[in-house]
């Protein structure tokens, strides 16, 4: 079996046309969606790129955050006063009202904590796709990452020659995290 | 109308040589290249000069002494070297609470408001912004433990099963702000450090040494891919629309901390609102006066800030300075003609009494001011002019909170019970301390964090274009989310 290797066709920030058109170009050559990533130091969607829709389950993480927190207000306003009666002025251990104050701000703290350790989770959780990271990226720079044979076929590096790409030849997968 | 829509990347055709000058003016139509803009922004944080240090060293002697000096003095002591007797036991403690607590919604706003509303000036001065609500809410979240007293025992609100039965009680507001204030200040915390991912990522691409190894770890490996984009849009869309409801509940639970009492002057319906509106007021003010700061002190600022920023900003205090005065109005008005004796006396007493000078300033700074100057686009890109005017709104909302508080506090429903509130010499340093606190703070963040989000500059760029309408160019905005 073929080794497979990971290449970069690398556009400068005012290529994202050629960019997109490269992405295009691989798909023509035979290499499928997963075998490609792009790396960019802007956001550029899915569609300008035109590449699938990514997913991601942070709104559902949330979710399940808001959920946790609504329920410990529960616990807090309705369930403690019963552990511990405190009783101030004559108000009912268990009201309502005041219990929305508690059961708005802990369920937006769960939703929002939740939120950020979907983030993390993902983030350093192991991706797939080709991997690969040049520094110029973060200059602006557009990284097309494709996985292929260890020798690129020469029709494919001429056509993302022509497009403009500067090609980096067995892309390196910088630790980029501890 | 006939309109050709025709994007012009870099530069006009000739014929609009003029439009294209006054349009370069505008940062979304001045762009850099990406390379020169992140080279500017670690230049700004890298560049430091001996002034800088000497200011960051007297700074932090006086953080030293004036708030953590005089503050172990207190607690050594014992509170009661505070000018706070009866009947006022809320003082310059709980007015610097309230203050700062309304500086930190200035990020939110700016922030999240803005980015929900898509108002594309917000771009380079958002995380400007949002550090200043997290300094501002770590100095706000010091008045508490100051008030304790006690402070050693500060964690006796927390709510946990303890063999002293004690508990908090969760129908008293005191509760609820200490619930809002950690959801507030954990959720922007984290609202200044999603967005920050990328900028922190071209920072550890272009630093060595210890640099290199903080900025690596908290990059959190981030490399750009379109999954990583995604989900930082994702993230920072559900924390831009879900903090803003949570920045309300902040200061209207501050505000219910005097509402809910039968206390005259403060058992009023509108204090939610009218607070609400007088933190965004100081809070802007005040990103205005960082933003003038940093633009004159911080080397590149002035490409990244821009005097369109200044302006922008001064038309939205005009906005809530006028706001404030309605809701001030608001609040008087209905509290003087609802004709309770107490209430009466206690307005009189603000506007006439011994201490009536900090309600006239606090309405010159506050409205008379903004009111004569914040009209002119003239007066609003005058950089010097506009530090003035939004010290001097913070200086009157900290007045208005001063008003609110002790002065109130002092003349209730027993005359023979009336007392002058006279803040001494530690309250008046620890207040001072917690000003040099939150300076310091921000001197130190400004050479560790990028100041400018660089990459959503860079994306309003792409966004702006230059559209032909006629015989004239017309800046447009795309939508490229």
């Amino acid at each position: 079996m073929a080794t497979s290797v990971v290449h970069m066709a690398l556009f400068k920030e005012e290529q994202l046309d050629e960019a997109a058109e490269a992405i295009q170009v691989l798909r023509n050559l035979g290499i499928s969606d997963k075998d490609i990533s792009v790396i960019s130091g802007t956001p550029f969607s899915e569609k300008m790129l035109g590449r699938p829709m990514a997913w991601t389950s942070i709104p559902l993480i949330g979710g399940a955050g808001a959920v946790v927190g609504f329920l410990v207000s529960v616990f807090l306003n309705f369930g403690t006063p019963l552990l511990y009666p405190i009783q101030v002025g004559g108000m009912g251990l268990q009201t309502i009202p005041t219990s929305i104050v508690l059961t708005f701000e802990l369920t937006m703290l769960g939703l929002l904590i939740s939120t950020f350790i979907g983030v993390l989770v993902e983030t350093i959780s192991p991706s797939y796709g080709p991997r690969g990271y040049d520094a110029r990226v973060t200059d602006g720079q557009i990284a097309v990452l494709f996985s292929s044979g260890a020798e690129l076929d020469a029709s494919l590096h001429d056509a993302l020659s022509h497009l403009g790409a500067e090609i980096v030849h067995g892309a390196e997968d910088k630790k980029l995290w501890p | 109308m006939a309109a050709e829509v025709k994007p012009i990347p870099n530069a006009i055709p000739s014929p609009h040589a003029a439009e294209e000058e006054d349009l370069r003016e505008h940062l979304m139509f001045d762009p850099r290249p990406r390379e020169e803009m992140n080279r500017m922004v670690m230049d700004s944080m890298t560049h430091t000069t001996p002034r800088y240090w000497i200011v960051v060293g007297i700074l932090a002697v006086l953080t030293a002494v004036l708030l953590y000096g005089v503050w172990g003095y207190m607690i050594f002591t014992g509170i009661g070297i505070s000018g706070e007797r009866r009947p006022n036991y809320w003082g310059i403690f709980i007015v610097s609470l309230v203050f700062w607590i309304g500086i930190s919604h200035a990020g939110t706003f700016v922030s999240a408001i803005l980015r929900v509303f898509k108002a594309e000036f917000r771009r380079p001065f958002t995380r400007a912004a949002e550090l200043m609500t997290t300094f501002g809410l770590a100095a706000g979240a010091l008045w508490p433990l100051i008030h304790l007293g006690r402070v050693w025992v500060f964690y006796w609100m927390i709510p946990y099963p303890n063999a002293r039965w004690l508990w908090p009680n969760f129908r008293s507001p005191l509760v609820w702000d200490f619930m809002a204030i950690t959801t507030y200040l954990l959720s922007s915390t984290i609202y200044l450090y999603l967005p920050l991912l990328p900028d922190l990522a071209m920072a550890r691409d272009r630093t060595k040494g210890w640099r290199h190894v903080v900025y690596k770890f908290l990059a959190l490996g981030w490399r750009g891919t379109e999954a990583e984009w995604f989900r930082l849009r994702k993230a920072i869309n559900i924390f831009a629309i879900a903090i803003i409801p949570v920045m309300f509940s902040v200061h209207t639970i501050v505000s219910w901390d005097f509402a809910v009492a039968q206390t005259g002057g403060w058992n009023s319906t509108i204090f939610g609102p009218y607070f609400i509106i007088g933190a965004i007021l100081s809070g802007v003010s005040a990103v205005v006066t960082i933003l003038i700061i940093l633009r004159a002190t911080l080397k590149n600022m002035d490409y990244f800030i821009r005097l369109e920023h200044i302006d922008a900003l001064g038309k939205l205090l005009l906005v809530f300075s006028m706001a404030w005065a309605y809701f001030f109005f608001n609040d008087y008005m209905v509290s003087w003609y609802g004709g309770s004796e107490v209430v009466r006396t206690i307005l009189t007493f603000h506007a006439s009494g011994p201490s009536a000078w900090i309600w006239y300033v606090m309405l010159l700074c506050n409205v008379a001011i903004p009111w004569l100057t914040l009209w002119s686009k003239k007066l609003r890109r005058t950089p010097w002019l506009m530090l003035i005017v939004t010290l001097g709104i913070n200086v009157g909302m900290y007045f208005e909170r001063y008003t609110i508080i002790p002065i109130t506090l002092g003349h209730q429903r027993m005359p023979f019970d009336w007392g002058e509130y006279t803040p001494r010499l530690p309250e008046i340093s620890l207040a001072l301390g917690s000003l040099c606190l939150f300076m310091l703070l921000y001197m130190l963040a400004s050479r560790f964090i990028p100041m400018v989000p660089v990459w959503e500059v860079r994306e309003g760029q792409e966004a702006h274009q230059l559209r032909k309408v006629g015989k004239t160019v017309v800046p447009s905005v795309s939508e490229l989310e």
